[in-house]
């Protein structure tokens, strides 16, 4: 008999059937991967386990007794715990004050300060992570505020632990810690579920795979019965090839940007290069190496940017956004929650806004053009929703990306900055994006594209500029491309 | 927000919907229990004067006559709610601007009583005699100094990166205190007359519509400014989301200051016709008035938010708060009452707001599965982008 099992399991929500009859069985002691496209269910599937969403049909057994968590509080009596990507807490607290949030230990209603730092240390000590419980949280990096966040799930009896994309804001060092706590978890008998869209580090650390795909289960595998491959056409229910782009047949043309000793105190320093016209070239780097902080320099955000950035040859004024964009300049931001898309509002006007002076005469907007246009670009990114209506804020990752790439897309560009083009995005919109990429690319686009998937960036870009702690670390042209080769500029 | 392809009714495309449902059921709520009022009855004699009706009675007797009408549904009732609401409807809808952004403006009223003071300093000079070129002066250094005390809120709130609440608590007493030291504390009068009969002006006998129709105007011409220009399209980005909007190249400062301005604009625009209306402007004018306006904006479906709110949800919000006010003097209710009722109306309009987005949302949840099925059925061809209105 499972140790966890979930029997035919159903829920919806607005605009979409998240989960359909889906039945799965955990183990103990065994790391089990959640996999499929994003908007597949395995994130809800997830939350419904620990409690944050309670199904439409279906039952939850431990031991093949059922349990019902109607609510997180009840699952983590019985020792479900749930890490995911958004990191609630208070940043001005401290350490131990975070981890104890829910339950202050109290002296006739006092704070008990010393017993709640005893706690605290004790919660840090079970994961085995060395963290000050008094520093306050904002001083942290992302990935010591994860294990804070981890302690604290985990407290000293979880039984189950379902991590949702754990290391989509860590660092590849960050990463390992993690990695290393999973193992000793599973020596002690843990049930984990991890969800994440990282091949790699599914093979490294997972016992068993689950495919879901549109909210349905297609295959529950050992690991050692899959490979990638496998895997991909499950997801997808197709081929997806990582194909040679054709951009890299072409010669490039005339230079289109060129970056000289750009520098910003704290953030990077004296970066320079360059990009051709029907160029690809990649950034990569560490997180927090400097390279979103040089994507938004050139686009005239950082008005404490110093050096010079020529656009075909002519100086660009730096810290001008408008400037930058007259100069035919445009940015895929990282965040397209935060930057990228205005979520309240719908699709179409997310993607004529950035240009919606564009479709404008005499300041009143021509909405039968602006239509036209729109449509012709949704459809050209095979974006797909109901209408032109649908609030952004309900698409899937990649959908919600295709908007916010089809925005700079209404006006013709000659640099166009991608940042993470493909995070968070499925299997199948990735490969689309690629191929996008890689055509406006042959019709001499010139493209920057920062990205911390290396297969990525390698398949893609004609050159990588390496960063390293706000310093360019080195250059690498096509043929001397190999994951050795840029992870030793990197690290 | 703006609506691709056609305009359709449905509830769901027209939220101002609900908020005129409600005017009628107030309306008919008034008309059926406000009960009946005798009215002297007038007529237009024949050199344009009006004049008191006289009858005969039984007896033989000439007595003043007197008609019999429905308290609340009467042309008279009807236009001076309107008048009432004018003021407030005129600067919900410059209020509901700012809102969109993600701010809020708390010293409209301020403003609306710098301007009446500083437009009635200018007028007063004139004395009753003054002409057409006063009057025009006086309406546009009113209109001035209401845009120009909007901008200043907009320039400190971008300038110093300070939440508008705060520089607007502030401003608000500012405004006001200098409004005060201008005038001692004294209300200012004896303007033009050809002003105040200007904005007196009966439209139709015995009816002065003037406030009526420039609170029409504001209200139409602030819903053409939102929706179909597109300047209106950023006031909503930004109140969406600024760091997208600032990453899409929209000047947010500039919008910001924008929505600042019209606000103090619509606050000017009140004060020209409350000074023409009542003759006088003093420091103490609209005072309180920020409350009212803010109440209107919201029962009309601005969210504070932001990103959300329209002008004519914030004219039909000041509507449905002044038929409450004036519906209890008519139902005969003290009007001591009238604070806690809006009070009440304010809280349970955004909650009925909260409750329609829930239906919202399930009605989109039963239909998730016929849409969930066809974009898997067209996995590789995406499903038509069509708008749902054409």
């Amino acid at each position: 008999m499972a140790f966890l099992s979930v029997e035919h399991i159903s829920k919806s929500f607005p605009g979409v059937r998240a989960l359909d009859d889906v039945s799965v069985e955990f183990e103990k002691a065994s790391v089990h991967a959640l996999m499929g496209e994003n908007g597949a269910g395995k994130s809800t599937l997830g939350k419904i386990i620990a409690g944050v969403y309670t199904p439409d049909q279906g039952i939850i057994k431990i031991e093949g007794q059922e349990i019902k968590p109607t609510d997180p509080r009840i699952a983590q009596g019985l020792g479900i715990a749930l890490v995911h990507q958004e990191l609630a807490f208070c940043p001005n607290m401290t350490v131990a004050e975070n981890l104890l949030l829910g339950g202050f230990p109290t002296k006739a209603g006092f704070m008990d300060w010393g017993r709640l730092r005893e706690k605290a240390r004790a919660l840090l000590h079970e994961i085995g992570a060395e963290i000050d419980v008094d520093t306050p949280l904002a001083q942290l990096t992302t990935g010591q505020e994860q294990m804070v966040q981890i302690a604290g799930a985990v407290g000293v009896n979880a039984r189950i632990i379902i991590f949702d994309e754990p290391t989509s804001s860590l660092s590849t060092n960050e990463s390992e810690h993690l990695f290393e706590l999973m193992a000793r978890l599973k020596a002690r008998g843990v049930a984990m579920l991890y969800v994440s869209h990282r091949m790699d580090e599914i093979f490294r650390v997972c016992d068993t795979i689950t495919v879901l795909r549109d909210g349905k289960h297609v295959a529950t595998e050992p690991i050692a019965q899959t490979n990638r491959d496998r895997l991909i056409r499950q997801m997808v229910g197709r081929e997806v090839l990582m194909k040679r782009p054709k951009h890299l047949d072409l010669e490039p043309g005339e230079e289109i940007l060129r970056v000289e000793n750009l520098s910003s105190t704290g953030k990077f320093e004296n970066v320079s290069f360059n990009v051709c016209r029907g160029e690809i070239v990649g950034m990569g780097g560490l997180v927090g190496a400097g390279r979103t902080e040089v994507a938004t320099a050139i686009f005239g955000l950082d008005p404490r940017a110093t050096g010079a950035v020529f656009i075909k040859g002519q100086k660009l004024p730096l810290g001008n956004v408008n400037e930058a964009m007259r100069r035919r300049i445009a940015l895929l931001p990282e965040d397209r929650k935060r930057a990228g898309l205005v979520l309240g509002m719908n699709i179409l006007d997310n993607v004529s806004l950035a240009h919606i002076d564009h479709f404008s005469h005499l300041g009143f907007i021509d909405t039968s053009r602006e239509l036209t246009e729109v449509e012709k670009l949704t459809k050209r990114l095979r974006v797909k929703a109901p209408s032109l209506d649908t609030i952004t804020a309900g698409l899937s990752g990649g959908n919600q990306q295709k908007v916010a790439l089809a925005k700079w897309m209404v006006r013709d560009c000659d640099l166009l900055i991608v940042d993470e083009p493909t995070r968070g995005v499925d299997v199948g919109a990735k490969a689309e994006i690629y191929e996008l990429l890689d055509e406006v690319a042959c019709q001499g686009l010139a493209i920057l594209m920062i990205s911390s998937e290396l297969p990525e960036l390698l398949n893609l870009a004609r050159r990588v500029v390496v960063l390293r702690e706000g310093f360019v670390t080195g250059q690498l042209p096509h043929e001397k491309f190999s994951q050795e080769a840029v992870l030793e500029l990197m690290a | 927000m703006s609506s691709p392809g056609k305009f359709s009714f449905s509830f769901s495309k027209f939220p101002e919907g609900g908020l005129i449902l409600v005017i009628i059921a107030l309306g008919l709520l008034l008309a059926l229990f406000g009960g009946s009022v005798q009215l002297p009855k007038f007529e237009t004699t024949p050199d344009g004067k009006r004049a008191r009706v006289f009858e005969t009675n039984a007896s033989g007797q000439k007595v003043p006559a007197f008609e019999t009408v429905n308290k609340f549904f009467n042309a008279r009732t009807i236009v001076q709610i309107a008048k009432d609401t004018s003021f407030f409807a005129i600067m919900a809808v410059g209020m509901t601007f700012v809102i969109i952004t993600g701010g809020i403006d708390l010293s409209v009223g301020a403003i609306y009583a710098l301007a009446s003071v500083s437009g009635a300093l200018v007028l007063s000079p004139y004395g009753p005699s003054g002409g057409a070129v006063a009057t025009a002066l006086g309406i546009l250094v009113t209109i001035g100094v209401g845009t120009l005390l909007g901008c200043l809120n907009g320039a400190m709130i971008t300038g110093f990166n300070v939440h508008p609440f705060i520089i607007t608590l502030g401003t608000m007493a500012i405004y006001r205190g200098i409004a005060f030291v201008q005038t001692n504390g004294q209300s200012i009068g004896g303007f033009p007359e050809g002003f105040r009969q200007f904005v007196r002006s009966e439209i139709l006998p015995g009816l002065s519509l003037v406030p009526l129709i420039v609170m029409i105007i504001v209200t139409v011409v602030g819903g053409i400014f939102l929706s179909q220009l597109s300047i209106g399209r950023k006031i909503y980005a930004v109140g969406g989301n600024e760091i997208a909007s600032r990453y899409s190249g929209i000047r947010v400062g500039r919008v910001k200051l924008l929505a600042y301005a019209i606000s103090g604009l619509a606050a000017g625009i009140a004060s020209v016709l409350s000074l023409g209306y009542y003759g006088a402007g003093s420091s103490g004018d609209g005072q309180g008035y920020e409350l009212n306006v803010i109440a209107a904006a919201v029962v009309g479906g601005a969210s504070l938010v932001g990103g959300k709110g329209t002008a004519l949800g914030a004219f039909l919000g000041a509507v449905i708060l002044q038929m409450i006010s004036n519906g209890l003097v008519i139902l005969n209710i003290p009007q001591n009452y009238s604070q806690i009722v809006i009070g009440a109306v304010v809280i349970a309009a955004v909650l009925l707001d909260q409750f329609n987005a829930l239906l919202a949302k399930r009605r989109l949840l039963a239909k998730a599965s016929s849409i969930k099925k066809e974009v898997v059925r067209s996995s590789d061809t995406p499903v038509s982008l069509k708008p749902k209105t054409t």
